[in-house]
């Protein structure tokens, strides 16, 4: 049945019953405590890459590797990275591959591609630990490109380790979507900074958003977090 | 993408600078007039997904008084021209602008709050930007469709200070009378409640159909998945079997959270466990099929699908007191909306917080989970995550789209 199954995506494509491949989700749920079964799994849904498989077929693919990928699958996904039809559904997959292997891959990526695929890049790699990404988002938060700016910053605003409100620091965003993903992240850093107990280095990055030219709930944003700081109650 | 038009307050001043040699009548209406609070203190609004549901939050939202609905954004052209005549007819001028791109609408700075109802799939990403830029919120149930969402949600809405309401005015309306019984302590100790409803989403495979003119198809998938158009992929009807967005994992829930959002708000409500998140799932296998048991901090458990249990249906132990406690209810007048409207005037949060979404659409997330995996999970609130569990932690989230992230 699982044989058919995978037979079967080689014909898969949209319009086709999902049923086809129930032996496949079936699979990759049974073989949760059967490690052996899984890898045999996850070797054949790899494999199916390489072959002359439709969008379809690939994407469904990408989603059962999500579910059941490790490093081993890595290679097979990485090629996919750089082409606009597949770009997506391979981060769908590596993204949530805890294998630093899978990281590499994105990192390796993002040196390749631009445009729309870089901030798609940069939206997964914010997603893995932060010393996988944080070297490879800080140089991106002046790039050219104002979405590949506004993405990189919103990335660390997620990682909002100290050495990510660092490399904001260096942000200086023309866009004026960018200028509030900087703010938020910058206010992200803090509230971290804040659980921490650094608050002196916390209410740094407050206290800039309190200028008068920072839009009114942004400066509300900015004064709830140095109250925060100095210890009093904010609902 | 772009938007017809872009109207800002500084560029209306601009203009009015401009044509200050005009003649410049103020009506009746911008003043106030009766029950119509002048116009410098109505709520300004727009809305973001206009069709089924929306046009409904639309209706409610318009027929207030002390709201000034100027502008909304929909992908379907002919749901931007409908929803543009029903605010012109309703203000009898041609003052409502539209937008295919919802990021014309948020960025508005004479907008006060947005009302967004898109499918689920688009609901944080919307969320968030607006918070961002300063808006409050109302936004369709449900509220997530991943379990990361909405922590970053709520931070949002708590970071801008901003209003953020939920949804499902079932919550309140269908279960008063059983929130009553609970909260009254007439049961005593509540030990489990049952919610039955369903199905899960299902992956969706229709055939490619010729995309319409109408329709902006790359908006609407937006950080979904890439997919052929297809009627039914993006019907807005409410089928959770299929035939409607609501019925597909890219886009929705399906039942475990369109009805989820009522059912299970309804019963966190009742057993007063709104404010948390259940500590484990229990996935519990019989002859006629799999059900489920959230367990919560307290001890109470919300089943799900219960063998031969009604939907709601409650158990307490009477011997145990419960001391009663005053049942929350609507804040202002009009129901929910009238609750985010009054919300939004005095800064209070709305009876259904973004934070009580968030909670009541984690069941589904977390029972969807289990039900997929076959297998009960353990989940920590604090932390987000499934702990020790690498196969579950996967699903908290999903890669998006470029050029979306969140």
């Amino acid at each position: 049945m699982l044989d058919q199954a995978l037979e079967a995506l080689k014909t898969y494509d949209w319009g086709v019953d999902v049923a086809v491949l129930t032996p496949i989700e079936e699979a990759a749920v049974a073989t949760h405590a059967d490690p052996s079964a899984r890898a045999d799994l996850e070797t054949k849904l790899a494999a199916l890459l390489d072959d002359e498989l439709s969008r379809d077929a690939k994407d469904y693919v990408c989603r059962k590797l999500m579910a059941i990928g490790t490093a081993a699958s890595v290679a097979a996904l990485a090629p996919l990275l750089a082409n606009p039809e597949s770009s997506h559904m391979a981060r769908y997959a590596l993204e949530r591959i805890p294998a630093p292997e899978a990281g590499q891959a994105l990192r390796d990526a993002l040196a390749q591609v631009d445009g729309e695929l870089k901030v798609g890049m940069i939206g997964s790699l914010a997603k893995r630990p932060a010393d996988e990404s944080l070297s490879a988002l800080t140089p991106l938060v002046n790039d050219d490109d104002p979405a590949v700016a506004k993405a990189a910053i919103t990335a660390l605003g997620r990682l909002r380790t100290p050495e990510a409100a660092q490399a904001l620091a260096q942000a200086k965003p023309a866009d004026e979507q960018a200028q509030l993903a900087a703010i938020d992240a910058r206010l992200a850093c803090a509230e971290s900074l804040l659980a921490a107990g650094k608050k002196t280095e916390a209410m740094a990055l407050y206290k800039p958003l309190m200028a008068a030219d920072q839009p009114k709930h942004v400066r509300l944003a900015a004064t709830r977090g140095l109250l925060a700081s100095s210890g009093k109650k904010v609902d | 993408m772009g938007g017809q038009y872009r109207s800002t307050r500084r560029g209306f001043l601009k203009t009015a600078g401009a044509a200050v040699a005009a003649p410049y009548v103020i009506t009746s209406t911008a003043l106030g007039q009766g029950a119509i609070p002048p116009a410098s203190d109505r709520i300004v609004m727009a809305g973001i997904g206009i069709g089924n549901q929306g046009r409904s939050d639309q209706g409610a939202f318009l027929d207030r008084p002390d709201v000034q609905y100027v502008a909304l954004s929909d992908v379907r052209q002919s749901v931007r021209d409908a929803a543009k005549a029903r605010v012109d007819e309703h203000y009898q001028n041609q003052d409502c602008q539209t937008y295919n791109d919802y990021r014309e609408v948020i960025t508005r700075d004479d907008v006060d709050a947005v009302h967004v109802a898109t499918p689920d799939h688009w609901h944080a990403i919307m969320v968030i930007e607006a918070c961002r830029n300063g808006k409050d919120v109302y936004c369709q149930k449900p509220e997530t469709r991943t379990l990361r969402e909405g922590p970053l949600m709520i931070e949002a809405a708590r970071r801008f200070a901003r209003v953020v309401s939920g949804g499902s005015q079932r919550v309140l309306e269908d279960y008063r009378e059983l929130v009553n019984k609970c909260w009254s302590g007439e049961l005593g100790r509540i030990k489990w409640i049952n919610v039955n409803v369903g199905p899960l989403s299902q992956l969706c495979n229709l055939p490619a159909e010729e995309t319409p003119a109408d329709i902006d198809w790359d908006m609407w998938l937006g950080p979904a998945p890439w997919a052929p158009y297809n009627a039914q992929r993006c019907s807005g009807n409410f089928a959770t079997t299929g035939g409607s967005w609501r019925s597909y994992v890219d886009y929705s829930g399906g039942g475990m959270t369109d009805w989820g959002a009522h059912h299970f708000g309804g019963a966190t409500f009742a057993i007063d466990v709104r404010e948390q998140q259940p500590v484990e799932v229990e996935y519990i296998a019989e002859a006629q099929g799999a059900y489920l048991a959230f367990h919560y901090p307290n001890g109470v458990i919300i089943y799900h699908n219960k063998p031969q249990t009604e939907n709601l249906a409650v158990e307490g132990d009477p011997g145990e007191q419960r001391e009663a406690k005053p049942v929350p209810v609507y804040k202002g007048e009009g129901g929910i909306y009238g609750d985010f409207i009054h919300c939004v005037k005095t800064r209070e949060r709305p009876f259904r917080d973004i934070e009580l979404g968030v909670n009541t659409i984690a069941v589904s997330h977390l029972g969807t989970i289990a039900y997929n995996l076959k297998r009960s999970l353990k989940w920590d609130a604090a932390a987000q995550k499934f702990p020790g569990d690498e196969e579950a932690n996967r699903y908290l989230d999903r890669a998006r789209r470029e050029p979306w992230v969140l």
